[in-house]
């Protein structure tokens, strides 16, 4: 009955045991949230005299640090726009069009495949089809020496990469654009383009507004697609950066090329959430919605559509198969012998970075889903002096891009009080603090379902705070504890941006070693890291998805959080 | 079900609660509330929205603690007892069901917690089911189930565990109108069995007079009068119990003389009298039901001009300017002829006894 006290007392308003976990939550992300930034901008942003601006202007001033940062934004723009209007086309095809629907579930598992993969699959599969011993480049159409490296081929990956955050965005969004309106805008006299335009298009612009603004930071953070595909003669923020720590052992230069990227990323943020979030047009009137129309699309442009997203979606299919192919031939475009020599490799080469992945994966994984669980329960359901601050707090490693945050860790981190350099800690607070917030923000939205009632229905049913916490609330949040744990499972798995700065002699990770992989050209062993990582997200993911099923009953849904 | 004892009596003494609220600082949702629900009984809190009657019903479940006075059920203080101690059934508006459990969950949800056998459980539940007509539901989950029914298994899960008090928080509010006069009755009825004290919430007068033994009028955190449907219906004790609890004409006056039998009120030159004392020359507001004013074709001195006339089938309702003011007569069961169309100057009479001095 122990618990049963420590329950009741939290609950309490004012209780000591939930000032604690307040207290200790603070403290946590005073050190691995701010503490890391401070740092970040007082290395950036000082010489032996103490303050000043000069690294920053003399950054600015650099024609090739102009250069990186036009770049960036240049690409963060053209992926928005081309994704944007990817997950658009996808959207509207699976909500508009009487597509089988044999082919909208193809349509979803290719759109989560890029989603579960380590972020340079597509970058990787882009070498093999377009490179110089490329399928289509070399083979097909018997080029040589082509060159795959440049803005298009990053483009291209990118959109690939990122476009299934628009499309799972913008799908929600269409389907609750209720059929009667579009045939309102019939009854009035309106041809079919016309009712596309003036109400389905318009009543979706915050959402395509929302998507681009995601992808464009989605973009604007990534690091491992330029820093495959974008080349010498495209290099862009991220890659600098890194390429100035790594490349000439020039920390500082580094941290003031990341704060180059804190201000579209900064800006990016604050227009999402006070120019978006305000215009939610979608209606929500609790009144069971009329079904979405599927006569709003005239036949022929309906199957228009379907091929439009069919070929994309056999694209994708392609490039993972060419991933496949390539883990399982002696060497991809010259010898197509079948062998297993390279899942060999990773297994004994590769060994100790798969341990190492999977111990910090396993490690933060129910570190990150239970702080996730508590810190949205924090916020949703109870009043702490300074909750709206934890609120933004927990967010804010979630929303910066990961170059920043790796390069932060590294000099928080780097030397006493908080000497954290090449353990596995550091590695594992990174992923804790940065991939926690869906858990928060599931748990959250969660909880805004569940009304208060319910735990007063218990409560006058004669059951104790704890049998209440047992019983109704603990099956109730279960579903965004799972969602918390594969989240970061899956981080833990794929990232690479913030912690290709965290990793050590003892700690390595199989994304840094696809990486490795990829600059020693030693692409088959990459194909088949690649191959095991997302077997691994596959399964570890199914296997979670299942456990959930058993434990809630199929009453619950979970609500739909990006991320 | 488990056999309980003699039915509880709930007392309010002196019950106040005060609530912090964001925008408007602190306010007192309930000022100073006396109420004896005898054992038994069932006594509905009748409001508009905002006067004070949830908040006061959360008080006796214990969801919320009172500012100030004691709270006693069966004799016993349990102003300071948790909710889950009090021993009550409480049915909420939006029912509340527990999502994840099935019918059968949700109900034997309180004979669990109170650690009953497994058998007992199956026989108690089958029963509760069968008397809100659910027979045979137990394994479907609550989303499956259309607003009605949810709110019986809401029902169900409250009366099972027998509790000594039942609550209900507006709970036919969510329903659409056929379901809730049946379901009014079907509580009613429950309650009569089961002789469990109760006190119901609801905003609807209608409702509330259906099936209350007696009635509080709240207003403004404050318990105006309390009396059974027909008493307030009879003698509302202010204009705002008047117009709350059926429809009144309110009128203003001025008493003119009194004598034995009551006093003579001028209004705006005709003579109504009230059997109720006054002071010569003092303002006063009367109250009168639509339905007792009569239209007759004799002289009675009082007259009035017909503004409008609806005509609705087992009625007509008219719109009168009287001595400057206006007054709704409604007359039930209109002959095939009766005419009075708006223009008409007509000859009303209002029985002295059917007029009420209110403060």
């Amino acid at each position: 009955m122990a618990i049963a006290n420590v329950w009741t007392r939290w609950r309490s308003a004012g209780d000591p045991l939930r000032a604690f976990v307040v207290a200790v939550l603070w403290l946590l992300l005073a050190l691995f949230v701010l503490y890391p930034l401070v740092e970040l901008i007082g290395r950036a942003l000082s010489d032996d005299s103490g303050f000043t601006l000069a690294p920053l202007t003399a950054a600015i001033n650099s024609r090739s640090n102009l250069r990186a940062f036009a770049n960036s934004l240049l690409l963060a723009t053209l992926v928005g726009v081309c994704g944007t209007f990817f997950g658009f086309l996808f959207a509207f095809t699976v909500e508009r069009t009487r597509a089988p629907r044999f082919w909208v579930r193809l349509l979803d598992v290719a759109t989560l495949l890029p989603l579960i993969s380590p972020p340079f699959t597509t970058s990787i599969a882009f070498v093999f089809s377009f490179g110089p011993r490329g399928f289509i480049t070399h083979d097909l159409l018997g080029m040589n020496n082509a060159s795959v490296y440049g803005l298009s081929s990053t483009l291209a990956a990118e959109t690939l990469t990122y476009f299934p955050l628009a499309y799972m965005a913008l799908r929600p969004m269409l389907a609750g654009i209720g059929g009667d309106l579009e045939e309102m805008a019939f009854s009035l006299g309106s041809s079919r383009w016309r009712v596309f335009r003036t109400v389905t298009l318009s009543l979706t612009v915050p959402g395509l507004a929302n998507a681009f603004l995601l992808l464009f930071a989605a973009s604007l953070a990534d690091f491992a697609t330029p820093l495959i595909l974008a080349g010498n003669d495209f290099p862009v923020l991220p890659t600098e950066a890194y390429l100035q720590i790594t490349g000439m052992f020039d920390l500082k230069g580094g941290a003031v090329l990341s704060l180059l990227l804190l201000v579209p990323a900064g800006i990016v943020y604050l227009l999402q959430h006070h120019v978006v979030g305000r215009r939610r047009y979608v209606t929500m009137t609790g009144k069971g919605r009329a079904s979405a129309s599927q006569n709003s699309v005239a036949p022929w442009a309906g199957a228009a559509l379907m091929a439009f997203c069919l070929t994309a979606v056999l694209f994708i299919l392609y490039l993972y198969a060419l991933l496949l192919i390539a883990s399982l031939v002696t060497s991809f475009g010259a010898n197509h012998t079948l062998t297993l020599a390279h899942y060999r490799v990773i297994f004994t080469e590769g060994l100790p970075a798969i341990e190492d992945t999977l111990i910090i994966a396993l490690i933060g994984m129910p570190i990150g889903g239970l702080y996730g669980v508590v810190v949205g329960y924090l916020v949703a359901r109870t009043e702490f002096i300074g909750r709206p601050a934890m609120e933004i707090v927990t967010m804010l490693n979630y929303a910066l891009p990961g170059t920043i945050v790796g390069i932060a860790y590294l000099i928080a981190f780097n030397q006493p009080p908080f000497l954290l350099t090449g353990t596995a800690a550091i590695i594992i607070a990174c992923y804790v603090f940065r991939y926690s917030p869906t858990g928060i923000r599931t748990t959250v939205a969660l909880l805004q379902q569940i009304d208060r009632s319910i735990e007063e229905a218990s409560f006058s049913l004669g059951a104790s705070s704890f049998m209440t916490f047992r019983r109704i609330m603990l099956p109730l949040i279960m579903p965004a504890f799972f969602a918390g744990l594969s989240v970061v499972f899956i981080r833990s798995m794929t990232a690479i941006s913030a912690t290709i700065f965290l990793v050590s002699i003892n700690w390595t990770l199989i994304t840094v070693r696809i990486l490795e992989n990829m600059t020693e050209l030693s692409l088959g062993p990459a194909a088949a890291f690649s191959v095991f990582v997302i077997l691994v997200v596959v399964v570890v993911t199914g296997v979670l998805n299942k456990v959930l099923r058993r434990l809630t009953a199929p009453g619950l849904r979970l609500p739909a959080v990006e991320g | 079900m488990i056999e309980r004892g003699e039915p509880a009596g709930i007392r309010l003494e002196g019950v106040s609660a005060t609530m912090r609220d964001r925008n408007r600082g602190e306010i007192t949702a309930v000022r100073d509330v006396d109420l004896d629900v005898r054992p038994g009984e069932l006594m509905t809190l009748l409001g508009p929205s905002g006067c004070g009657k949830t908040t006061t019903l959360r008080m006796i479940a214990g969801f919320q603690a009172p500012s100030g006075g004691r709270i006693l059920i069966a004799e016993r203080d349990v102003t300071h007892v948790p909710a889950n101690q009090r021993d009550i059934g409480f049915v909420f508006q939006n029912y509340a069901l527990f999502p994840h459990l099935t019918i059968f969950g949700n109900v034997a949800y309180g004979l669990q917690v109170r650690n009953n056998s497994a058998g007992e459980i199956e026989r108690a539940v089958a029963e509760a089911l069968e008397l809100v007509g659910l027979a045979g539901f137990g394994e479907r989950l609550p989303n499956e189930l259309s607003g009605g029914q949810q709110q019986r298994v809401a029902l169900a899960r409250a009366i099972v565990i027998r509790p000594r008090v039942l609550l209900f928080d507006e709970p036919l509010s969510n329903l659409d109108a056929k379901l809730r006069v049946s379901m009014r009755g079907e509580i009613r009825r429950l309650q009569q069995a089961l002789k469990i004290t109760t006190v119901y919430v609801t905003h609807d007068q209608e409702e509330a007079m259906a099936i209350s033994d007696r009635i509080a009028v709240m207003e403004a955190g404050r318990v105006v009068q309390l009396d059974s449907a027909e008493a307030l219906y009879r003698r509302p004790a202010s204009a705002f119990v008047a117009g709350f609890i059926g429809r009144a004409n309110l009128l203003h006056a001025i008493v003119e003389s009194v004598n034995a039998d009551g006093a003579i009120l001028d209004v705006g030159g005709q003579k109504i009298t009230v059997p109720a004392q006054g002071a010569p020359g003092a303002p006063v507001s009367v109250v009168i039901r639509p339905e007792s004013i009569a239209i007759v074709s004799t002289d009675t001195g009082l007259t009035g001009v017909v503004q409008s006339r609806t005509y609705l089938g087992d009625k007509i309702e008219y719109e009168v300017s009287f001595g400057g003011q206006m007054l709704n007569i409604v007359r039930f069961n209109p002959a095939e002829d009766e005419g009075h169309p708006p223009g008409t100057t007509i000859s009303i009479s209002i029985p002295s006894a059917d007029v009420r001095l209110v403060d």
